[in-house]
């Protein structure tokens, strides 16, 4: 997923020079093709998160189309104010690309960690949400996001899960990945995407998942939810205002009654011990093992 | 009538005084710092029209210091790019404007009330415009007060080291932020020195004599951006509001007001 980032980013700064990427010192390798490529349109503005932000605007207010990349730790969360009164307020055409979302930087610790940047986000007025699983998720997001000209957040998660889709996608609707059982869905986003897709195979559930977040897919919601007994929401992110907080608000929203929700997420507490990917995510009961394993309970009893 | 006249400090002070008499507004004194930064900056240097308010390839001003945008609306109101009722009604239910910058009043650009949010955007604006050989300018208005933000010396860090010679920073120096001399709470002197080595043209010069603001504006920067710490009073106008910090949060009685008007010479 990170090489065709890599290729995305390139290829929109080629295609349209108002396009100019900023890194606040982060990214390495990412950014060697658009460098290479379209060296003027590529700015390591230095390890200073909250003014590149503010100069993003500030460059989307004098025309150009900037992409800002950081760590999810850091953009969004180290500079949620910017993007609220800088960037959201005046619904300028930023693109802010948050990598390593979710447990990805497991040995760092918590701070490089983030499980809360869906939640600190989605409350922002303007900005859209999304989620890729795997490359072709990532193109159908980036691509929107390029057209939408507001401001998107674009969630790069664990990038080298296995991949998901075998073909492009059309748009960054809900996709269905399995269909069988009419009692029980699973809803995924982002990097547990593929072991949802397991986990439906293997106990014959349906399966969805969300590339995008923000604007919710309410339609979705009003006509699929109401056809399941039980959802089961898998993501990896905090429990608050994610995408199992997202499904309920919209639910209440479309005023229908949601099916018995069950939440399969990052729990309410910071690492503990350090490890590899499965060992972080272990210790919310949430790497491949545990999870298969808790939906089977869920769906067949332990 | 010239710009200048149209934007005499004496009539911009009179117009912030019916304003905050009007609302019942603090900031009056951090409006009054930097009034003849602003009459000088829109009657001689950044003199575009209202219509031109939406192209971005124009001259900026960027009031970062967001508690000061009454003097900013005293102006627009004097150059007819918004209409003198909504100064009139200021703070009324439903009105337009708020007590701190907001980006959507045309000519105003940004969200400036939170501190440390207008230099950076300057910064990229002015990065912008450079890129598109644009010989348009950008000038900053911040204050001393909010150089304690790291924000500002990210900024700052960022735009000597690009030589964005078409960024101009004004510091408003009135010596005070909300809770007392910046000398007291985190001295920021010798400023002028401390833009130099951040690879700054530096200027020190007096914030309420428009020719000395004026020639600061003028002077060649040799290619760099430049920074004019431009020395005021907080309150300047009113004998009783100068140096007071008071007049930081104090609102106008009835009394007052009237009293403030006569040293303006408006009965």
């Amino acid at each position: 997923m990170r090489e065709r980032l890599s290729n995305l980013i390139s290829e929109f700064a080629k295609r349209d020079p108002r396009a100019i990427v900023l890194s606040g010192d982060h990214g390495y390798a990412l950014f060697d093709e658009i460098r290479r490529n379209c060296s003027s349109q590529f700015i390591n503005v230095g390890v200073m998160e909250q003014a590149m932000v503010g100069m993003a605007a500030g460059l989307a207010k004098t025309g150009a189309l900037p992409i800002v990349y950081g760590l999810s730790a850091f953009v969004p969360i180290r500079v949620l104010e910017q993007i609220k009164l800088d960037v959201c307020y005046s619904n300028l055409p930023v693109i802010f690309l948050g990598d390593g979302a979710g447990l990805v930087y497991t040995t760092l610790g918590s701070s490089h960690q983030c499980a809360e940047d869906i939640a600190a986000l989605r409350p922002m007025p303007n900005i859209q949400i999304y989620s890729p699983a795997d490359e072709q998720e990532l193109v159908v997001c980036f691509n929107e996001a390029i057209a939408s000209k507001a401001p998107c957040y674009i969630r790069i998660g664990k990038s080298d899960r296995p991949v998901v889709h075998s073909k492009p996608l059309a748009s960054t609707e809900p996709v269905r990945l399995h269909e069988a059982s009419k009692k029980v869905c699973l809803v995924s986003s982002g990097s547990m995407t593929s072991i949802a897709q397991e986990a439906a195979k293997r106990f014959k559930l349906s399966h969805y998942c969300l590339p995008r977040l923000k604007p919710f897919p309410r339609e979705w919601v009003k006509s699929i939810l109401p056809d399941f007994e039980r959802v089961i929401v898998i993501e990896e992110h905090s429990r608050f205002g994610g995408v199992c907080s997202a499904l309920m608000d919209a639910a209440c929203e479309a005023g229908i009654r949601p099916p018995l929700m069950t939440s399969l997420s990052l729990q309410d507490k910071f690492a503990d011990k350090c490890g590899s990917y499965q060992y972080a995510l272990s210790e919310h009961g949430m790497n491949d093992e545990q999870i298969l394993s808790r939906v089977q309970v869920l769906v067949e009893g332990s | 009538m010239t710009r200048s006249s149209l934007l005499d400090p004496k009539e911009l002070r009179k117009s912030v005084l019916h304003m905050a008499r009007a609302g019942s507004s603090v900031h009056i004194a951090c409006a009054f710092s930097l009034i003849e930064v602003v009459s000088v900056l829109y009657s001689k240097f950044v003199t575009c029209e209202k219509a031109d308010l939406s192209n971005p390839l124009r001259d900026h001003v960027i009031l970062s210091k967001g508690h000061g945008v009454m003097a900013m609306y005293a102006a627009f109101a004097k150059l007819g790019w918004i209409e003198q009722i909504h100064l009139d009604r200021y703070f009324s239910d439903g009105s337009m404007l708020h007590g701190l910058a907001e980006a959507k009043i045309p000519g105003l650009e940004v969200c400036s009330g939170s501190l440390g949010h207008g230099l950076p955007i300057a910064t990229g604006m002015a990065l912008g415009l450079k890129r598109q050989n644009s010989s348009k300018q950008v000038y900053c208005i911040v204050g001393d007060g909010e150089l304690n933000e790291g924000t500002m010396w990210e900024a700052i860090l960022f735009a000597g080291h690009h030589d964005l010679s078409n960024l101009t920073i004004i510091v408003d120096a009135n010596g005070f932020q909300a809770m007392g001399p910046c000398e007291t709470v985190a001295d920021l002197e010798p400023l002028p020195d401390k833009f130099t080595s951040f690879g700054f043209h530096a200027i020190d010069c007096d914030g309420h004599d428009v020719a000395k603001i004026e020639a600061a504006l003028r002077a060649s920067s040799g290619g760099k951006p430049k920074a004019i710490v431009a020395r005021t009073v907080k309150g300047k106008g009113i004998t009783w509001m100068e140096h007071d910090n008071e007049w930081h949060y104090r609102r106008l009685n009835d009394e007052l007001f009237s009293k403030a008007l006569k040293e303006l010479g408006e009965a």
